[in-house]
């Protein structure tokens, strides 16, 4: 190791003997680390809104049910504790925000359409921290409490609907003996979100005038409660677990749509898969670089072991060589990559492909995300395989009888 | 109140005094209509023709109610649709077909749609009696036809009521028959209109012999229903109105 600095040094002069070849390598690997760092953060972003807007329509990060409502959700399987009980029960826990609400499917009948929807009966005052929709942007009004009488219902389905702010639709669903119930309700507001799905299967009407139409006097079929991150829901659910009646389904965000929690697991394998097979097509073109630097001195080689350089030292040499030009690839990469996400931080607007998009539940503008450890781990692994790709052309290097790579001709 | 005023009382309102203005006219108008149409209870032959631009078809049906909450429709002709039936009973609603051999509870996601892929829809059919309470009635005209009178009723739903027309207009004539029946969107646009097109006496009743139910969007597109024999207040057995006899019919 006595070595190293001056072999460091040697590398490092070699590599800018052939400054062209060295000049091109460096740009194929700035070129394809820039790519593994950039791509992370668009389909990172990707996956955060999904999984953000997923939450928001979810919402409550961690929820509690019938134990049967998540397989039938009808007003069959509720919750028939009053509020006031669950408010008692709660007293003292810390939670962001916590509501009860009634959601169950239901029909939504124009003049001419009729649509199947989520109909939502909601406290907004206290749904407000929940909700997709920002109660100020609501065309018209949102519901001002839960004896509301209106209804507020998504643009895209009003369109669909053909109806508009100030006419009445009707809304059907089952009450808990499995008869009709519905009633006429006059739409007060039309929100509009990030997902045109979100806006044509979701209907918000108020809580108490919801129980008085499904005919289930102060039950709800679901309470929700915030915690401070996604991510980290453990905490809340241990929280709600402690305080609620053990008949109860009591589950985190992730558990209820296993689509949305997979997706968050599936992504951290994605980018390492993504990472290799960038650096796989690297590859080739590294280890070519150092074998035909390795053959183009083999009389130099052959010069050095003659003189008494240690067969290890050639070897150390040569990936010292290999290390240089991965590293300073990396960080002109990484530059290029961080300069280029930097202004794309406000959004890119692919709205041409929304529909696309939307089909996996991506909404139509991308916010790349860049992660301090998708870039470490893109720097690392480049790093950790180019080590082991270069290790065969430096090997051979090491192995020359240095008289015969003397006097090879060439 | 003394019990003995009581009965001068009811005698005194008895009278045939509008006792409570123009909306309770022109509801007792309505109600009678649709009491006359259908009798206490009733047993129907019918003919219903589906018409498109570009096909035609025709089914005809029997067709028994009893009271208010009661009946059962089935499939005569044509062949292929014989035994299709329809039961009613307390706004739920029921269809069987023989060919998958179950009987279905329209679940209301279906109400909505259309019944045995005519114009009328599920809600036509299964609550006709909603009219007469979940709307606010007032006659808009009278007029003579033929020496008989023919009121004209407009119904506007209550802001609650589960029904999605801005307003239905009915023409009724004083002896119960109803001529026409239109349903208004919420900007005064006709979107359906029922009418009587044949009006002849049967069962000892003077009823629409035919009517047709067009939408008045699509041109070209109608539903008829004509009455081929009908009888009034007969005896019906309450089993007759029941899931196992709309399964297996026993008449």
């Amino acid at each position: 190791m006595r070595m190293t600095p001056v072999l460091t040094r040697l590398a490092w002069r070699y590599l800018w003997r052939n400054h062209r070849r060295t000049i091109i390598m460096l740009s194929a690997i700035a070129v394809g680390s820039w790519a593994m760092i950039f791509m992370t953060a668009l389909t990172r972003g990707m996956v955060d809104q999904m999984i953000a807007d997923g939450i928001s329509v979810l919402p409550g990060h961690v929820q509690v049910h019938d134990p049967e409502f998540l397989n039938d959700p009808s007003v069959a399987n509720r919750i028939t504790i009053p509020d006031r009980e669950l408010a008692a029960s709660f007293d003292g826990a810390e939670f962001r925000a916590w509501a009860s609400r009634v959601r169950v499917p239901a029909v939504i009948m124009s003049e001419r359409e009729s649509r199947g929807v989520t109909l939502l009966g909601i406290d907004p005052a206290a749904e407000r921290e929940f909700s997709f929709v920002s109660y100020d942007e609501v065309e018209g009004r949102f519901l001002e409490s839960p004896d509301d009488n209106g209804v507020v219902i998504g643009r895209k389905l009003a369109d669909k609907l053909d109806t508009e702010v100030g006419k009445r639709i009707v809304l059907m669903s089952q009450d808990p003996d499995n008869e009709i119930a519905d009633r006429g309700f006059r739409v007060v507001g039309l929100f509009e979100a990030s997902m045109p799905s979100f806006e044509e299967s979701f209907v918000f009407i108020g809580k108490t005038t919801a129980q008085k139409m499904l005919r289930i006097g102060e039950a709800t079929t679901e309470v929700v409660f915030l915690g401070d991150d996604y991510r980290d829901v453990d905490p809340t659910y241990e929280l709600v677990a402690e305080r609620v009646d053990g008949g109860l389904d009591v589950r985190r965000w992730h558990e209820i749509d296993t689509y949305l929690g997979t997706m968050l697991k599936v992504m951290d394998g994605f980018v390492l898969i993504w990472v290799v097979v960038i650096f796989l097509a690297l590859s080739f073109g590294l280890v070519n670089t150092l074998v035909m630097a390795v053959f183009e001195r083999v009389r130099e080689i052959g010069l050095m072991l003659a003189l008494g350089m240690k067969p290890s030292s050639i070897l150390a040499q040569i990936l010292i060589e290999s290390m240089l030009l991965l590293a300073t690839g990396l960080l002109i990469g990484d530059v290029l990559a961080v300069l280029t996400i930097q202004p794309l931080q406000g959004g890119i607007d692919i709205s041409a492909v929304a529909e696309g998009m939307e089909m996996m539940g991506a909404s139509s503008v991308l916010y790349p995300k860049l992660y301090l450890d998708d870039v470490v781990l893109a720097n690392v692994v480049v790093l950790i395989l180019g080590f082991l790709a270069s290790l065969s052309p430096a090997w051979r290097a090491s192995r020359y009888e240095p008289v015969e790579a003397i006097t090879k001709v060439g | 109140m003394n019990k003995r005023y009581l009965l001068p009382c009811l005698l005194l309102f008895a009278q045939p005094v509008p006792a409570c203005g123009d909306d309770c006219d022109a509801r007792a108008l309505v109600r009678d209509a649709i009491e006359h149409w259908r009798g206490l209870s009733s047993y129907t032959e019918m003919t219903m023709v589906i018409h498109r631009p570009d096909w035609e078809r025709s089914m005809t049906m029997r067709a028994w109610t009893k009271g208010q909450e009661q009946s059962l429709v089935r499939v005569v002709e044509p062949r292929k649709d014989r035994g299709n039936g329809t039961l009613i009973d307390d706004n739920n609603m029921w269809t069987f077909s023989p060919k998958v051999n179950r009987v279905i509870k329209v679940p209301s996601s279906m109400m909505g749609q259309s019944w045995m892929g005519s114009d009328f829809s599920n809600k036509d059919i299964a609550r006709a009696d909603d009219i007469i309470d979940q709307y606010e009635h007032s006659v808009l005209s009278r007029e003579t036809l033929d020496d008989i009178v023919v009121y004209e009723i407009e119904s506007v739903p209550h802001e609650d009521a589960a029904v999605v027309w801005g307003r239905e207009v009915l023409k009724i004539r004083e002896d119960h028959v109803v001529l026409e029946h239109a349903f208004y969107d919420q900007d005064g646009e006709l979107v359906k209109k029922l009418e009587s097109l044949e009006i002849a006496d049967m069962g000892g009743r003077t009823i629409a012999k035919r009517q047709r139910m067009t939408k008045a969007e699509q041109s070209g597109e109608w539903t008829e229903i004509g009455v081929n024999e009908v009888e009034y207040e007969i005896e019906l057995k309450d089993s007759l109105f029941t899931l196992s006899n709309l399964r297996n019919p026993r008449d």
